[in-house]
């Protein structure tokens, strides 16, 4: 009886061990909680972003509250410059030039917050596993091994802390499992050490009288094009489409953004009054692929965090919109 | 190159060649600069917040100021002993900075989906012989990225208000 007392905890004990082990289990759960905890956690770290043969560190820090996201980012290399961010609305602090540039997120992947698209959507086009289980910054993080079903996206590997499901790290690799982009936290607070205060703008003072350049916001509008992708690669879909107005372009460039809920590819089309390439041309910039194409009096440019294959597909299938629609 | 840097960061190269990218990496501004930059990761994937500027710095220093270890060989035919000794202080060097490496140091546990992935998934051969030179595109990356780049604003700036 004594013995049978003494097995009773351990029973119980082991009763528990699959309920407990179930939610962990599930890969595409673990997506959804790196989706949801970069938005409604609250945290505070320090992001190196290595990209082709470059390195640059920001400081992020990120609250949840009154239902939206708060967010400001710092870059600590090169030019002073912060973006503070509420949801999709990003002021943009440049006080070298004196200026307040607001924009709205569309294409810009802020690590942690990678995973777009929802978890079904994402694993219709990547093979999505658990990975080891691994110790960083010193936390116990889950590995999330995403393996692309086609040779048209990247393979991912996201780094999720186990507690809270935060990413630590995120890595795209290439086709020989090479590293060609890669965030990780150097330094990170996670939870209610970190305060409101924080999220003030360095600049929040000084930038009253600056110059505020709305262009970007305003660019980001939705509006018709006339152009279409005829066969972008599967799962990739058209999910913003815009004229923008750049600096050094005297007329409005198109603008379309596709997305397989990890990846996003830029198309953008512009009128050339006299064609500066003749022929196609690419190249590649870590993660980023390029791929430049002349197309009568239009110049069509494709930029993603995608194989060149898949930026070629996009940019060699851009045809006018039909008149009738 | 820079692969190679990056293999003699990780000491996986053989002391002939260990002795050769050191010889190319001292002759060489924008390599060193790699240098610089494999080590500011290297910090930064072992958790020390980077020191911008300052530890690099030294690092470099300290490659200039030992000469018999890592400057370039002189000598037209040296000596295959002299390359193993400047090889082998080269990897007592790097061991001491201790690289980490962008390898995928961080997955090799259990068996790899992609590791064994079929060639199918090779990307298509690119039969584009033109590159676009990236600084062609840099007003799109800038777009595409939406990253707070201040060099958007150096042009605008040095205009009439309203010229955007």
């Amino acid at each position: 009886m004594r013995r049978l007392a003494a097995a009773l905890p351990v029973a119980a004990l082991l009763a528990c061990l699959p309920a407990a082990a179930a939610p962990g289990a599930d890969p595409l759960h673990w997506l959804q909680r790196a989706a949801d905890s970069a938005r409604t956690n609250t945290y505070a770290g320090t992001v190196v972003h290595m990209s082709g043969d470059r390195a640059s560190t920001s400081r992020i820090t990120h609250l949840f509250y009154g239902g939206a996201e708060h967010e400001k980012i710092e870059a600590l290399d090169g030019d002073r410059r912060e973006i503070v961010r509420h949801n999709e609305e990003m002021q943009c602090f440049f006080p070298d030039a004196k200026t307040v540039r607001l924009d709205r997120r569309v294409t810009a992947r802020f690590f942690p917050s990678l995973v777009g698209g929802t978890p079904q959507a994402i694993a219709e086009h990547y093979h999505v596993k658990l990975g080891a289980v691994e110790r960083v910054l010193g936390q116990d993080c889950q590995w999330i091994h995403l393996d692309p079903r086609d040779a048209l996206r990247f393979a991912q590997r996201l780094c999720a802390e186990i507690g809270s499901g935060l990413l630590m790290r995120a890595k795209t690799l290439g086709a020989r499992q090479q590293v060609l982009e890669h965030f990780t936290f150097t330094e990170l607070r996670l939870g209610p050490q970190v305060s409101r205060s924080e999220l003030k703008s360095t600049f929040h003072a000084q930038s009253k009288d600056w110059r505020r350049d709305n262009q970007a916001a305003g660019d980001t509008r939705q509006a018709a094009t006339g152009w279409q992708v005829a066969n972008p690669p599967p799962g990739f879909r058209l999910v913003s489409e815009m004229q923008r107005t750049l600096p050094s372009r005297a007329q409005p460039v198109s603008h379309l953004v596709f997305s397989d809920g990890l990846a996003t590819m830029s198309v953008f089309i512009e009128s050339m009054s006299s064609p500066v390439r003749t022929g196609e041309a690419t190249n590649e910039d870590g993660a980023l692929s390029v791929f430049v194409r002349p197309m009568g009096e239009n110049m069509v440019t494709v930029l993603g965090e995608v194989p060149p294959a898949a930026a070629q597909q996009v940019g060699r299938s851009v045809t006018r919109q039909p008149a009738a629609r | 190159m820079t692969q190679e840097l990056s293999s003699l960061m990780d000491g996986e190269l053989g002391a002939d060649e260990a002795g050769r990218v050191i010889g190319t990496c001292c002759g060489n501004e924008q390599l060193k600069q790699k240098w610089q930059e494999y080590h500011l990761i290297g910090e930064a994937l072992r958790g020390e917040r980077p020191r911008l500027g300052g530890s690099t710095g030294r690092i470099m220093d300290a490659i200039s100021r030992e000469p018999t270890v890592l400057a370039p060989m002189r000598r037209a035919t040296p000596s295959p002993g002299r390359i193993a000794l400047a090889a082998a202080a080269s990897v007592a060097t790097v061991a001491v900075v201790g690289w980490i490496g962008m390898q995928d140091s961080a997955t090799p546990a259990g068996p790899s989906v992609a590791k064994s992935a079929p060639a199918a998934l090779e990307a298509a051969p690119v039969a584009v012989a033109n590159v676009v030179p990236l600084n062609n595109v840099n007003e799109y990356m800038v777009v595409h990225r939406q990253l707070p780049n201040a060099q958007f604003y150096r042009p605008v700036a040095n205009q009439a208000a309203g010229g955007r």
